[in-house]
């Protein structure tokens, strides 16, 4: 088997062993012990095992870049074998060499003379999808480096439940050199500057060359901006915001708990609402319910505003059922650490005993001097495409702005960053591949909504819709919970 | 050596699967060989 890897890899025939019910350490050792290049990895629960094989080992499988399956036998015959991979390859190469001798490049689409590098700067929800999904249209001639300042990805979704106990930390992080793994270059580095001239993103450590850029860098949260809110806030939207709310609330004793919204916009618009009915439920399982007033304040007029009145109605129909105090239209202006108010624009003034509060939000420094910022501040993209305007430079996800029919921005969330990396993959591995990129973004996303006591609510619907999004809402209920747990799993396993 | 006994027959030569969704580390080379092993 590794015979015929050694005699195929420079024509692009790659090897993965797999290892039905095996786990990590063991392919680790199984690898050193056969001396392997290849990767080795587990099928821990015999999922890919079961789907492809008949129970039997070895088994092999040899399949053509469509997916085409070539060979799929028990047995192990290296010169049928080897004859039905150069088949392949020889059929591989007169294509390509086909293909390159009669291809024109459509209208607008850059003909790449050779090996190209796409550099993905942040690995949030958006970055990671971008770059494995990349991995799996390019071969490695072309290589994939994602730039991240972070040694992990912290799954955002899951800080809610962090925060009162569901989680550990550990269940919701994931270290980013794992891409490593996958063919993609992960650089731990700051991105300090991006120079869409020279095709050039400068770091703490240096620099890197790019031919296509995905800026994924998300929206920066920055408490230090508010005066106070170190000594009275605890933030809502980092991993040690998270565990210290959870400290908190474990010492808790009763008295008034406040969510707050400083400013619009903000990632995942219904956060606040999910803090507020999740802590709503600790302090009713720890006996405090009683004892305990719990507000939340925020700019907008209703939940989640973006979308149909309904939903917003529907939101705020819940906080009420449960006794949580709602305000809306409470424009934050100041944090008061020394009497521990917060104040509102037209005065009114709030005393809490504990502060939740999600900081204001700001596109990356780094993007300061590059260009790309619109008049709103965040990057204005096209809504189908993703692109920034510039040739082979795209932005997606929080970083980004898109308006919307309504006249309103489609929000900041990380299934809308998730959707549109698999777009700019797609549009970007067809441009270098020659052919025309036909991928567009729909607008289509959904969001589940915790509720506490083990349920959730549901909305999903597109969001291009005119001239407002349509959705689909469902009641909480224990099912959508349960389906939001599944989702966690499934994309802390998908993608790492 | 048989490892588990509630499969089908195995993946059809002909058949196409999509490698993507293998979450296999592939990179998209012109050919790809799975091979399923285990600890005898």
């Amino acid at each position: 088997m590794q015979r015929v890897y050694e005699r195929f890899a420079s024509r692009g025939l790659e090897v993965v062993y797999v290892g039905p019910l095996e786990t990590v350490e063991s392919c680790q050792e199984w690898k050193e012990e056969h001396g392997l290049g290849s990767p080795v990895v587990p099928d821990p629960e015999g999922t890919l095992f079961r789907a492809l094989t008949s129970g039997w080992v070895p088994w092999s499988i040899l399949v053509d870049s469509g997916g085409a399956v070539l060979f799929s036998e028990n047995e192990f015959d290296e010169a049928g074998f080897t004859r039905a991979i150069a088949g392949v390859l020889d059929r591989g190469q007169r294509a390509t060499e086909g293909e390159r001798a009669s291809a024109e490049p459509p209208p607008g689409v850059r003909r790449p003379a050779s090996a190209q590098h796409v550099v993905i700067l942040g690995a949030g929800v958006g970055g990671i999808v971008a770059a494995r999904a990349l991995r799996r249209r390019l071969d490695q001639r072309h290589r994939i480096t994602i730039i991240d300042r972070a040694a992990d990805h912290v799954f955002a979704p899951s800080l809610l439940w962090l925060m009162v106990g569901d989680r550990r930390e550990d269940q919701i992080r994931r270290p980013l050199e794992r891409l490593g793994r996958k063919g993609i270059e992960v650089v731990r580095d700051e991105v300090l500057e991006i120079d869409v001239e020279a095709r050039v993103v400068r770091t703490s450590r240096g620099r890197v060359d790019f031919d296509y850029l995905v800026v994924a860098l998300g929206a920066r949260t920055a408490p230090d901006s508010v005066a106070g809110f170190s000594e009275m806030a605890l933030d809502l939207y980092s991993l040690e915001g998270s565990l210290r709310i959870r400290e908190a609330l474990d010492r808790f004793e009763g008295g008034r708990v406040g969510v707050l919204v400083t400013g619009m916009p903000f990632k995942c618009p219904a956060a606040p609402y999910e803090a507020a009915l999740l802590v709503e439920a600790r302090l009713r399982k720890r006996g405090l319910r009683d004892r305990s007033e719990i507000d939340v304040y925020t700019p907008e007029h209703l939940p989640m505003p973006v979308a149909p009145a309904a939903l917003g109605r529907s939101v705020a129909g819940l906080l009420e059922g449960r006794g949580i105090g709602y305000h809306p239209l409470f424009t934050f202006e100041a944090m008061r650490p020394e009497p521990r108010e917060i104040v509102a624009a037209d005065g009114r003034a709030e005393r809490l005993d504990l502060l939740i509060a999600i900081p204001p939000h700001r596109a990356p420094e780094a993007l300061a001097s590059s260009g790309l910022l619109g008049p709103s501040g965040w990057i204005h993209v096209d809504g189908e495409t993703l692109s920034t305007g510039r040739a082979g430079i795209f932005a997606i996800g929080d970083v980004t702005t898109i308006k919307l029919p309504s006249g309103k921005s489609l929000p900041k969330a990380g299934v809308f960053a998730h959707a549109e990396a698999e777009v700019v993959a797609r549009r970007i591995a067809d441009e270098i591949l020659g052919r025309a990129p036909s991928a567009v973004f729909d607008g289509r996303g959904y969001c589940w909504i915790e509720t506490g006591n083990g349920k959730a609510g549901f909305a999903g619907g597109s969001f291009y819709a005119d001239p407002e999004p349509t959705l689909r809402i469902a009641r909480p209920g224990r099912l959508w919970h349960w389906g939001k747990v599944a989702f966690e799993k499934w994309w802390l396993r998908r993608w790492f | 050596m048989k490892v588990l006994d509630d499969s089908g027959k195995g993946v059809a030569v002909g058949s196409r699967i999509d490698i993507g969704e293998l979450d296999l580390p592939l990179s998209g080379g012109a050919a790809a060989l799975i091979v399923f092993w285990k600890r005898l």
